[in-house]
């Protein structure tokens, strides 16, 4: 039995990701939304939805706390009647442990169809997640679901892990600085040696939403979407972005480029209403690739950040110690399905290292030209697996034979108690 | 309340309001330190004697006082093992988010399921006939919350099997139709 | 969510997916009680390899469920097994039923892949309990022994007016156990129900095995041991559809047990979470509020106390 593939579970505040350890893509992916018999429907309750007071008729049968549906399915039945839709995650951190706890029964037993007590388990954390949060997580996996054992894994580190699938990456190194780009938030995350250096983390209010968002309001002000129904707009734009954006070298003669030949450079879309079936065509234009510009020249969008991504990059590995600054510019990885766009990683490795480039320079000079730099290498690493990075870079580490030995097991928790949650090997290291 | 459990109540409530006269005071044996004397045991002559008060052989509550902080064990009903592991259940829950209950102890004293430690500096910060309050409402609520879980504990239990062999009963009636059809 | 479904959700999810669009496929999974499916495309994009690796498959196999899936899969069942795996049904996806109910409910059966492998010990018993009736020489056929889990095992014999299906069960932890107890007691108790007079008669007891078992070899004594009984007459088994679905529901029982004492666990949580918070503001209560008026000197600046 020992042979059981172990879980891989990250569960990010949009979607959750769910799989078992060693394929390459997360058996499923979800929302990470609940949807449970809303308190409205039972105004005799009080208290939060589940513990129900007592004398009360309906926790006579005990079992209304099972009443719900997880992922697609609670989107599904957000408009059912007496269900109201929750999202236990927010911001990375968990937020509702009841409906966390139900979302994670329900994930392991009508999903992945194990028995918990026979699996170990690959959590992952947003960095800066507080050590509370741990041991309440190793309370519930221990206690309710009874499972052999537990890692919890600070998602920037699983994605640098999971950089090691491209075959630019010789070294299996747990240095580098991750650009995570969700769905919410973009995060600039330095690691040394599998540790994150929390100083130096910045985040981006600019994600995959925003992006939608902007795409939609240039599509708007060009009047394609005229045509398309006022429901679908977004979901439109959302897909113009999936599958028509590219980043570009420059802005300036792209534009001219599509002045010239727009009959080969604009794009045809063609959509189905969601509820007549009728179909619509759109033109996709300059949102091909202005869309991802926003990363490198946030103003075309936003009025209140107005920072460039590979500034804010350059920021946070200046902010790092300096003995582990080498490593970090030169293992930049992508993770997200935000930093999809092709050449993304192109583009953010000629900004930054025009950057770097020029205060080398700069202190060459200041110097009085004495001394010569021998240069500081650049490198941006994009992958195959960059949408689900974190989830596969769980897998490949949950995969190795020694990830049991990093494990807390069972027996270990009981004899210490949730608290030693609060430490975990990194991978790689020794003891 | 029944009328059992009042006067075992009122007796908890006067003798720790009694109890709960602290001052501070620094310790005896390390120069600049001050301890709970209770805890520490350094210096015998600021303990008090300790009492205990019984409802029945399974429910005591056993208080230790000293001069500047005082120990309260409770030891909880357990009827029989499923009171047992709820209640051992839920005093480890507690426990575990002690940090936010200030006047918890993380581990009882042997032979009582849960503990809680008064110093003078709780009995300075926090009003002293609501630290009694919550002490009674915590002995009241607990009995009340492990029975409670009990029951629904054994409502679950039954709805899980009647849904579990109901499937089986309802195909069967089905078969039944299904015979008188032939 | 109540009832465990019997069906795997990432084969269903998986196989319609490929059959709206081939492409390439590499997935390792599990299912219940320490099954392992691997469903790949080893040689073409369009033929999907999917095998089971299942802990009882020897047993499965004299109890005739080689039989039992080549009735369900027929052609689909591969000659060739692959390594580390029990069995292999190799599905050519441009041969699969065209979309609509056909396809639907051809996905359908192979995500009962397990189900249909385990049904065959349980199927052996209902045929040999008719032939038992009709008086045949011996009162018992053979007790079938299925060991579907490292300590735990299936036992199922017929007999001339009954099949009765015996389950060990062995909890890990002191409050599994307790709260087996508690559900398992309920089993029992749920027959005196009227509504419930047709189901199958439930039997529980700690530690010694039932009589029919005394002989087998190898039972584990301890504490932690159970064993339930289930009695099935020839009314849950001799309609098809009714047998079908008796034996879906029986082969989950443990996973159905273990997974409400996993639920109640949580639920208890829940409730635990909520009376904490109500202690803790009974708790609040007792502090006392500190004055926040703010005290500033003559020139503005505030006084901060320490």
């Amino acid at each position: 039995m020992s042979l059981l593939a172990p879980i891989i579970s990250d569960n990010g505040t949009g979607f959750s990701k769910v799989g078992f350890a060693g394929n390459s893509d997360p058996s499923f992916v979800f929302p990470t939304a609940i949807a449970t018999r809303g308190p409205a429907s039972q105004p005799s309750r009080s208290g939060p939805p589940v513990p129900s007071k007592p004398g009360n008729l309906a926790s006579k049968r005990g079992v209304e706390d099972l009443d719900f549906f997880i992922g697609d399915e609670a989107l599904a039945n957000a408009k059912t009647p007496g269900y109201s839709v929750h999202y236990p995650i927010r911001h990375g951190m968990i937020d509702n442990w009841d409906h966390m706890e139900r979302y994670w029964e329900q994930t392991i037993f009508k999903y992945l169809r194990a028995e918990p007590e026979d699996h170990h388990f690959l959590l992952t954390e947003p960095p800066l997640n507080p050590p509370e949060n741990r041991e309440q997580t190793a309370e519930i996996f221990f206690e309710s679901f009874n499972i052999k054992g537990l890692y919890i894994a600070v998602q920037a580190v699983l994605a640098l892990a999971a950089s090691w699938s491209s075959n630019k990456v010789t070294d299996r190194t747990l240095t580098g600085t991750v650009i995570d780009s969700g769905d919410g938030v973009t995060h600039v995350i330095p690691c040394a040696e599998g540790y994150v250096i929390g100083s130096a983390i910045k985040h981006i209010p600019i994600a995959g939403r925003d992006i939608t968002q902007f795409v939609l309001n240039l599509m708007r002000e060009r009047g394609e979407m005229a045509n398309v129904p006022p429901e679908d707009q977004l979901r439109v734009a959302g897909k113009v972005k999936e599958n028509y954006s590219y980043v570009c070298q420059d802005i300036v003669k792209e534009f001219r480029k599509y002045d010239s030949d727009p009959y080969n450079m604009f794009q045809r879309f063609t959509g189905e209403h969601s509820v007549t079936g009728r179909t619509y065509k759109i033109d996709v234009g300059y949102e091909r690739f202005l869309a991802p510009e926003i990363f490198f020249n946030p103003e075309i969008a936003s009025s209140d950040f107005l920072t460039p991504l590979p500034e804010i990059v350059d920021g946070v590995i200046q902010a790092s110690p300096i003995d582990v600054r080498r490593g970090l510019y030169k293992n930049i990885v992508l993770s997200g399905g935000s930093t999809m766009f092709t050449h993304f990683g192109q583009r953010l490795k000629r900004d930054l290292k025009q950057m770097v480039d020029r205060r080398i320079e700069n202190s060459e000079h200041l110097s009085g030209s004495m001394m010569r730099s021998t240069g500081v290498e650049v490198d941006v690493i994009s992958h195959k697996r960059q949408r689900y990075a974190v989830w596969f870079g769980g897998s490949l580490l949950a995969s190795l034979p020694e990830f049991y030995s990093y494990c807390h097991t069972k027996a270990q928790y009981e004899e210490i108690g949730p608290s030693i949650c609060r430490r975990y090997q990194i991978f790689g290291s020794v003891n | 309340m029944s009328n059992v459990l009042r006067p075992y109540l009122a007796a908890v409530r006067s003798t720790l309001t009694a109890a709960l006269t602290l001052e501070n005071f620094s310790s005896q044996v390390v120069e600049r330190h001050n301890k709970p004397e209770i805890e520490a045991g350094g210096s015998k002559e600021v303990l008090l004697n300790p009492l205990t008060i019984s409802r029945n052989e399974n429910e005591r509550v056993l208080i230790e006082p000293s001069v500047n902080s005082i120990r309260l064990s409770i030891k909880i009903k357990q009827a029989d093992e499923i009171e047992r592991i709820l209640c051992h259940k839920f005093t480890r829950f507690m426990m575990q988010r002690a940090e936010s209950f200030i006047v918890l102890r993380r581990k009882p004293i042997p032979g009582y399921d849960i503990s809680f430690l008064i110093t003078n500096f709780h009995a300075e910060t926090m009003l002293k006939h609501k630290i009694v309050d919550f002490i009674i409402q915590f002995m009241e609520d607990v009995d009340k919350e492990i029975s409670e879980m009990k029951l629904s504990l054994n409502a679950r239990a039954r709805t899980v099997a009647e849904s579990y062999l109901s499937t089986c009963a309802v195909t069967n009636f089905h078969t039944l139709a299904n015979a008188d059809a032939y | 969510m109540i009832l465990l479904e019997s069906h795997n959700v990432i084969i269903q999810t998986t196989v319609a997916e490929k059959l709206a669009k081939p492409s390439a496929l590499d997935v390792q999974f599990v299912d219940y009680d320490g099954v392992r499916f691997h469903l790949s495309t080893p040689n073409s994009k369009t033929v999907l390899l999917l095998s089971m690796h299942i802990r009882c498959w020897d047993e499965l196999v004299r109890y005739g469920a080689l039989d039992v899936l080549k009735r369900e899969y027929g052609p689909w069942l591969s000659e060739q097994v692959e390594p580390e795996y029990n069995v292999s049904l190799e599905i050519d996806l441009a041969q699969a039923p065209q979309e609509g109910e056909d396809r639907d409910r051809f996905i359908k059966s192979l995500s009962l892949l397990k189900r249909h492998a385990l049904a065959a010990p349980f199927e052996r018993a209902f045929i040999a309990q008719r032939s038992l009736e009709d008086g045949a020489s011996s009162d018992h056929g053979e007790l079938m022994q299925i060991h579907y889990r490292d300590e735990e095992a299936i036992y199922i014999q017929a007999s001339a007016d009954r099949v009765t299906v015996f389950f060990s069960t062995i909890f890990r932890e002191e409050t599994d156990r307790i709260f087996g107890k508690v559900f398992l007691q309920e089993f029992v108790d749920a027959r005196r129900l009227p509504a419930l007079q047709n189901a199958p008669q439930v039997l529980y007891s700690n530690r010694d095995p039932p009589l029919e078992l005394r002989q087998v070899r190898g039972l584990k004594d301890s504490e932690d041991v159970g064993y339930v009984t289930f009695v099935l007459f020839p009314r849950h088994f001799t309609n098809p559809d009714v047998a079908y679905s008796t034996i879906s529901h029986i082969q989950l029982f443990r996973d159905y047990l273990h997974y409400h004492i996993k639920c109640s666990k949580a639920y208890m949580h829940s409730r635990m979470r909520h009376r904490v918070s109500e202690f803790q503001k009974v708790l609040n209560r007792a502090k006392t509020e500190v004055a926040t008026t703010e005290r500033k000197t003559v020139s503005g600046r505030t006084l901060v106390s320490r």
